[in-house]
């Protein structure tokens, strides 16, 4: 008996021995895929992911270091229509932003760049490999124009950033990860050729589906198309890419200037770009951008940062109702019967963006807000045509074109905002910049304006501002960038 | 396992036994000028101890022990009796005309033939080469800790063990010989064979050992998993053939906070925060006489809690099967209001022989945890104003904005609940062969499932504290753990050579996977409806991930002693994981090592003063595996949704965002060991002595690409490398004298920790989130230790324009504000000025400890410490309003010539930067824990059936010196590129146990 079982247990025993030999051989034993998850090997095979990764560019324009924090920062706290706001011990690199005593470790100026160089990523991931994926030929085309758009965009918000900067047209390898920098007007070229593409490639408005508002159109990359003109002060192109927008007949002034930044005024027919978000209640398609300018205080939606300067506030004519549009003061009462009190450490001149409020608030909480992003307005675009009209000596135009958006801006007032009438060019420059400023304010154009218009420098001196010309025009490139490229990147002038 | 040896030794010892009492029959009829001397032996545990040699001093005449532990002998009246056994310490006793003389003999723990846990086996403890240190369950169960991990601390050298909290059920955070590594640097945990990242689920009762495997001839036989050392936990076990005992051990004790922060009172904030509104500018806003002592909202979270456990534990066998079974309670609420953890653990140990070649076994353990945690009040009570009071006159909640209510949060916030259910334990059968040889089939399994349950109700206390919808949330995890190991080893002696040889093959497959959801909207707040088909549909959310890893691994080992004296012992391990790339999937982990026992050698024979002496000396290669178990893989970001439609619907999108490496590896710590080890006076002073270097090379680390490539992280490279250097020595002093024992005993180790290199195009690496955007307190370069604070250095408080004007500054300075120092000498103050602040590694990690007992009292008492060692006081710096300040600020600058160390008070800014002002000496002496106890002498207890009975009191954490304002210098948690950073951790506790112990 008692050999018996011996026996039977050396049997086990060798068996066990053989069997733990035997799993050696199989390499799947080692083999561990991701959960829940694809990996390279299994994504852009299929018309099906070619759409999703051209998704995933939009996705990516609701991101924190694309159109959140430090893109206020750059834009509005840096430029005399906005204060970094907030409480004063929070963000300090922000407070940096806005007193030009910033250097190239600035978290915003990090920020910036690493979120747009990210979006570029996705837009080149696309064009790499959806032409290799068999699928219908319109749709291809179609998406290959959205992520040349997206592209573009991207790097016209660099370009005016930095100035000269590396061009990424591909998913590098590893051994190109070495970069030198183009210069702006390469960049320029390079924007204006995705820009191109677009126009030629993607539908208009109008033409897409309902479910496909919000994809960039043939028109959104045309009014780009201006604006990459203006700002390369290319005056007779941007007049004819903006009159061709205008021509279109695909968008017009929306009559309620402050219901343009509500729920209503989504996609109106005045947005000509902008970045859908919803406010789901399993969270997922928000953004941060209203939750950072949000009222701090009672009603408490927000962080309370980009507070509306005085300098803006005084820079509205009597009894614009812009001014109340775009600005609220501690103290108003909101439409929703709210009184707002201000953070009592942002001191009792608190003031909050109106364009960026959120009335009802959104499930879960401000963070998930489904106020869209408004990117390029009509009104901006008439604008600009008016701009390049009066530089181009075309003043009729220009005035037609200024005097549509004081029209609407008066809101059937006629007391108010007299239609412009001069016809001497210099003056009707800064009365169209000046309408800029009070049309747009706050939504993140001024600071790129002020360059662009080389009125920086004396604006920021008003404001006893060291704005330094020769520096001040780009922000440095982020000092990590150069340090990684040992030396094959160069610091942009004064940094 | 010690007590293995005794027993073999028993049936020689009753035959010697009963041929010396025919011996001295003869003698003692010879005998006329002397006494009868008789008494009992008993071992430590109160055990009869047959076999004992007693001998009158200077001659050889004596008895031995029968077995009830009894002797009778006649002896001189001023003789002295010499009593001896293997495996005890000898002992003296002068008769001095006593009549009965009972001792109790203490375990010699240096005995030569005391076994050692080693990696997939014992070993002589006198064999070893590699650096191994052990603690038994008596010094486990000495301390009422809750994590078994904690009775380490202070104990056993080379290891840092720091509690991550004081909150109940909190892990520990366990560091030996330093930090090796930039990632997890978390020692392997293996108990009874199965190999597990953490021993959370141990009851310490059931402890019988802990070994802590330190150099790599101890840890290379975990191969990849080896790096960061080794902790080796076995569990009780019952003995063949032995009569079942039955113990019981039980305490209850309440726990107090052992040290508040001082903070300023109600009159004392509202002059400072006047100040500071003044400081910008402002009005001041409160009125200081309207404001007494107010609040102190520290005693608002703060209470007396009740802690105790109850261990019920049965042990025996007869000739086939052993058992050892045992069940604890284990109840401690915490010290912060609503916090409480819960333990239930079972085991049952078996071992069933099967003849003389078989024997199957299990371990098994079942474990039931329920833990609540509180709200996250502690940095609250911090920073709530002490001008309000908690409530209202009309009873509901104050709004004490900008800090959310602490009293609220108890009511709102603390409705959590994680329950964890567990089983962990093993199943082998070994079998005998052949002559020399023992097969070993080893199947190990940790199960483990986890629920948890949160519910915000629907309230209101201010705009800043309030919750609109109420919710529920439900957390799932699952996880299985197989080990399956097929061992076989070859044991053989012959003349003067001891030759083991093992060798092995082990699979180990890990999956784990969670499930979560969440709804809003629940019609009511009983807990009844908390389940998530009580809330809205359409505000669910879900998730579920998962992961896994498996592993396949060869290994082998050959000890080889020549003579007692010259030992070797060399092991090999080859690893396989699947978190590796298929090109570098397997890898080689060799050691060898070599000890030479001097105490063997002629010379050292005819002397009284060594003991023992033995000097060993190791090298060996190790790795870490810690890592994401799919690093490799380049993974596709998914769920990166757009929105579009005139009806706003999220739409899917994914696409890839990350870059992966392919060719990522573990990290390899090559370790060189030199140790000595040494016994003086009869084993009295034990010693040992240890000299280590560990580089770690191939250290895993995302190595910076530029950002303009586009990718969302930095891929992981095998790039880094990190050296700790520094000694270990641990020395016991033992005596019994009589009645009266005592013992003393040091452990102490130094570290010397240094980056070598963190890859190209890495200048530095930054962590420590100081919790203000952007702010990194912590960085790691090359040449320096990991993770050292380094920012500003102060140099007093400007106090004047002129000087502002003459001093080199940042910009934003004003009188009153904090001086930088220039430290490169340009000129200007800014980033390039920030120099190296203090380090959260300690230069010294002590413990000591010292006992004494005398009849049935024992007192023993505990400390522990470090020294030279930083705290980054986080919680102070974080100021984004007005909060309460610490009583620092009370020295505070308000003029010329008032301060040169405290700035003027303000919230953020410049003040606020990384600077010296947050650094705080960390170094510190604990009185860990003291206890007296009481052993009821046995004849008391035949009559009560008992065997042993004690009774202790016992008190924990009694004092700490320390310079550190916060509430513990011990600041666990935190990843090595930041560690120390105090960010309002929730307190320890001082406690006071009563417990019993009884044997029946």
């Amino acid at each position: 008996m008692q050999s018996y079982i011996k026996n039977r247990i050396f049997t086990l025993s060798f068996s066990l021995i053989l069997s733990a030999g035997l799993i050696s051989c199989r390499d799947e034993f080692l083999d561990k895929a991701p959960k829940g998850e694809l990996t390279s090997d299994n994504f852009f095979q299929d018309e099906l992911q070619a759409e999703q990764a051209v998704n995933a560019i939009y996705a990516h324009l609701r991101s924190f270091n694309v159109h959140v924090f430090s893109y206020i920062g750059i834009t509005d706290i840096a430029s005399d229509d906005a204060d970094k706001g907030s409480v004063p011990g929070d963000a300090g690199f922000l407070q940096d932003i806005n007193d030009f005593t910033f250097d190239a470790n600035n978290t915003a100026v990090n920020g910036i760049w690493s979120g747009y160089y990210q979006g570029i990523f996705r837009a080149n991931q696309v064009l790499a490999n959806v032409p290799n994926i068999e699928m219908e030929e319109d749709l291809q085309t179609r998406l290959l124009g959205e992520a040349r758009f997206l592209r573009a965009y991207f790097y016209f918000f660099l370009v005016r950033t930095y100035g000269d900067i590396p061009l990424i047209d591909r998913p590098l390898n590893p051994d190109e990860y070495r970069q030198e920098r183009v210069s702006a007007d390469e960049i320029y070229a390079f924007i204006k050729e995705d820009l191109n593409f677009a126009i030629a490639n993607l539908p208009e408005k109008s033409e897409y589906a309902a479910a496909d508002l919000g994809r960039a159109t043939s028109g959104a990359a045309k009014a780009y198309l201006a604006k990459v003109h203006l700002f390369q002060n290319d005056f007779q192109a941007a007049f004819q890419a903006a009159q061709e927008v205008i021509l279109s007949n695909e968008y017009a002034l929306y009559p309620n200037y402050e219901a343009i930044f509500r729920r209503e005024g989504e996609h109106s027919s005045e947005s000509i770009f902008e970045v859908s978000t919803v406010g789901l209640e399993q969270g997922g398609g928000a953004s941060q951008f209203n939750e950072v300018q949000g009222i701090r205080g009672n009603p408490n939606n927000g962080w309370g940062f980009n507070n509306p300067s005085d300098d803006l506030v005084a820079a509205y004519e009597e009894n614009d109702p812009r001014l109340g549009a775009t600005v609220i003061f501690n103290g108003d009462t909101l439409s929703t019967g709210e009184v707002v009190m201000a953070d009592p450490n942002m001191g009792s001149e608190a003031k909050f963006s109106k364009k960026a409020w959120v009335p009802e608030r959104p499930p879960i909480g401000f963070g998930n807000s489904g106020a869209n992003i408004r990117l390029f307005r009509y009104a901006d675009l008439l604008l600009i045509a008016a701009e390049a009209a009066n530089e181009l000596g075309n003043s009729t135009e220009a005035l037609d074109y200024l005097n549509q958006v004081r029209d609407r801006a008066r809101q059937g007032n006629p007391e108010i905002l007299p239609d412009v009438t001069t016809t001497n060019q210099a003056e009707l420059r800064t009365t169209i910049w000046q309408e800029r400023r009070v049309e747009l304010a706050m939504e993140q154009h001024r600071y790129f304006d002020l360059v662009r218009q080389g009125q920086a420098q004396a604006v920021f001196n008003n404001l006893d501002i060291n704005w330094t010309p020769g520096k001040h025009e780009v922000y440095p490139i982020p000092q990590s960038e150069i340090d990684i490229s040992a030396g094959t990147l160069t610091q942009n002038p004064g940094y | 396992m010690r007590k293995l040896l005794p027993q073999v030794n028993w049936l020689q010892s009753v035959r010697l036994l009963l041929l010396t009492l025919f011996l001295m029959i003869g003698q003692v009829s010879f005998a006329q000028n002397e006494h009868q001397v008789q008494g009992t032996i008993l071992d430590a545990t109160g055990e009869p101890l047959p076999g004992v040699n007693i001998v009158i001093k200077g001659t050889s005449i004596g008895t031995v022990s029968d077995l009830d532990g009894k002797y009778s002998l006649n002896a001189p009246a001023d003789a002295v009796l010499i009593f001896s056994f293997v495996g005890f310490l000898s002992q003296e006793i002068p008769i001095n005309n006593q009549t009965e003389i009972n001792i109790t003999l203490a375990d010699d723990t240096s005995d030569l033939d005391e076994f050692i846990v080693v990696g997939y086996g014992l070993q002589r403890k006198s064999d070893l080469t590699g650096s191994i240190s052990s603690l038994k369950s008596e010094e486990i169960n000495r301390l009422p800790v809750s994590d078994v991990t904690q009775s380490l601390q202070g104990r056993v050298s080379g290891v840092q063990v720091t509690s991550n909290s004081g909150a109940p059920g909190e892990g520990t955070t366990i560091r030996i010989r330093g930090v090796g590594t930039l990632n997890n640097s978390d020692p392997l945990f293996v108990v009874d064979g199965m190999l597990l990242d953490d021993i959370d689920f141990l009851n310490p009762n059931d402890v019988e050992s802990m070994e802590v495997l330190k150099d790599a001839s101890a840890t290379a036989i975990y191969g990849s998993r080896g790096a960061n050392g080794v902790v080796i936990v076995t569990t009780k076990q019952g003995s063949f053939d032995t009569k079942g005992t039955v113990n019981i051990d039980a305490y209850t004790g309440i726990q107090q906070v052992a040290k508040k922060i001082d903070l300023v009172n109600g009159r004392q904030f509202a002059e400072l925060a006047n100040e500071l509104e003044q400081n910008v500018g402002n009005q001041p806003p409160y009125d200081v006489n309207d404001y007494g002592v107010g609040t102190d909202w520290q005693d608002q979270i703060f209470r007396n809690a009740p802690v105790s456990s109850v261990n019920l534990g049965a042990s025996g066998g007869n000739v086939n099967t052993s058992y050892n079974l045992s069940v604890n309670y284990f109840d401690q609420k915490g010290v912060v209001k609503e916090s409480e953890f819960e333990r239930l653990t079972i085991r049952v140990n078996n071992q069933y022989k099967f003849g003389e070649a078989v024997t199957f076994g299990h371990n098994l353990s079942f474990i039931y945890f329920n833990q609540q945690n509180e709200p996250g009040v502690v940095g609250n009570a911090y920073r709530t104003y002490p001008i309000f009071d908690p409530r209202n006159p009309d009873g509901t909640y104050t709004n004490t904005s900008p800090v959310g209510n602490p009293a609220a949060q108890f009511e709102y916030n603390s409705n959590n609940q994680t329950n964890d259910y567990r089983s962990v334990g093993n199943f082998f059968m070994d079998v005998k062969f052949l002559k020399n040889f023992t097969f070993r089939s080893n199947f190990g399994v940790d199960l483990a499932f986890r629920d948890s349950k949160s519910f915000t109700p629907v309230y209101f206390v201010s705009p800043t504290q309030q919750n609109l919808e109420n919710s529920v949330a439900i957390n799932t995890g699952r996880t299985r753990n197989f080990l399956w190991e097929n061992m076989v080893n070859y044991n053989k002696e012959w003349d003067d050579h001891r030759l083991n040889l093992l060798g092995g093959i082990t699979t180990q497959t890990f999956y784990q996977e969670f499930l979560g959801g969440g709804r809003r909207n629940l019609p009511g707040e009983d807990p009844s409806l908390w389940y998530l088909n009580a809330g809205e549909l359409t505000s669910q959310t879900n998730s579920n991930t998962a992961g896994d890893w498996s592993m396949l691994s060869f290994l082998f080992r050959a000890n080889y002693t020549y003579k007692d004296k010259f030992l070797v012992t060399g092991t090999f391990r080859r690893d396989g994981s699947s978190r590796f790339g298929r090109e570098s999937r397997f890898g080689n982990f060799p050691s060898i090592a070599l000890g030479y026992r001097l105490i063997e050698e002629e010379f050292l024979q005819n002397q009284n003063f060594l003991s023992d002496l033995k000097i060993r000396g190791s090298w060996g290669v190790i790795g870490n595996d810690k890592i994401a178990f799919y690093e490799g893989r380049p993974v596709v970001t998914g769920n990166e949704n757009a929105v579009f439609g005139e009806n706003e619907e999220l739409i899917y999108g994914a696409t890839l965002t990350r870059l992966a490496n392919p060719f990522i590896q573990w990290e390899e710590t090559v370790t060189s060991n030199i140790g000595l080890e040494f016994g003086l006076f009869d084993d009295r002073l034990i010693g040992e002595f240890d000299y280590y270097y560990r580089r770690t090379n191939d250290i895993l680390v995302g190595v910076p690409i530029p950002a303009y490539v586009g990718a969302s992280n930095n891929p992981i490279v095998n790039a880094a490398s990190v050296e700790n250097r520094g000694i270990d020595l641990s020395l016991t002093w033992r005596e019994q004298r009589g009645d009266f024992g005592y013992n003393f005993g040091i452990v102490a180790s130094t570290v010397n920790n240094k980056v070598l290199d963190i890859g190209e195009g890495n200048e530095a690496i930054f962590g420590g989130a100081v919790g203000i955007s952007g702010l990194l307190g912590s960085r790691t370069i090359v040449g320096e230790s990991i993770g050292h604070y380094f920012g500003y250095k102060t140099a007093g408080v400007f106090q004047n324009e002129e000087q502002l004007a003459n001093t080199p500054r940042r910009g934003p300075e004003v009188a009153g504000d904090l001086i930088f120092e220039d430290t490169n000498g340009d000129g200007i103050v800014n980033n390039n000025d920030r120099v190296i602040l203090g380090s959260p590694i300690p230069d010294l990690i002590y413990g000591f400890n010292l006992g004494f007992d005398y009849k049935g009292f024992d007192f023993g008492a505990d400390f522990n410490g470090t020294i030279g060692n930083e705290v980054y006081n986080s919680k102070k710096q974080v100021r984004f309003n007005t909060y309460n300040f610490e009583t620092s600020y009370l020295d505070r600058w308000t003029g010329e010539g008032t301060s040169n160390s405290e700035p003027r008070v303000t919230n953020g800014g410049h003040n606020y930067e990384v600077s010296d002002r947050f650094i705080e000496d960390a170094s510190f002496l604990r009185l860990r824990n003291v206890q007296i106890g009481y052993s009821f002498p046995s004849v008391a207890l035949d009559r009560i059936k008992l065997q042993n009975f004690r009774v202790y009191v016992s008190g924990t954490n009694l004092f700490t010196l320390t310079e550190y304002s916060g509430y513990t210098p011990e600041i666990g948690g935190g990843n090595v590129l930041g560690t120390g950073f105090d960010a309002g951790l929730y307190p320890i506790a001082r406690t006071f146990n009563v417990g019993i112990s009884a044997n029946f």
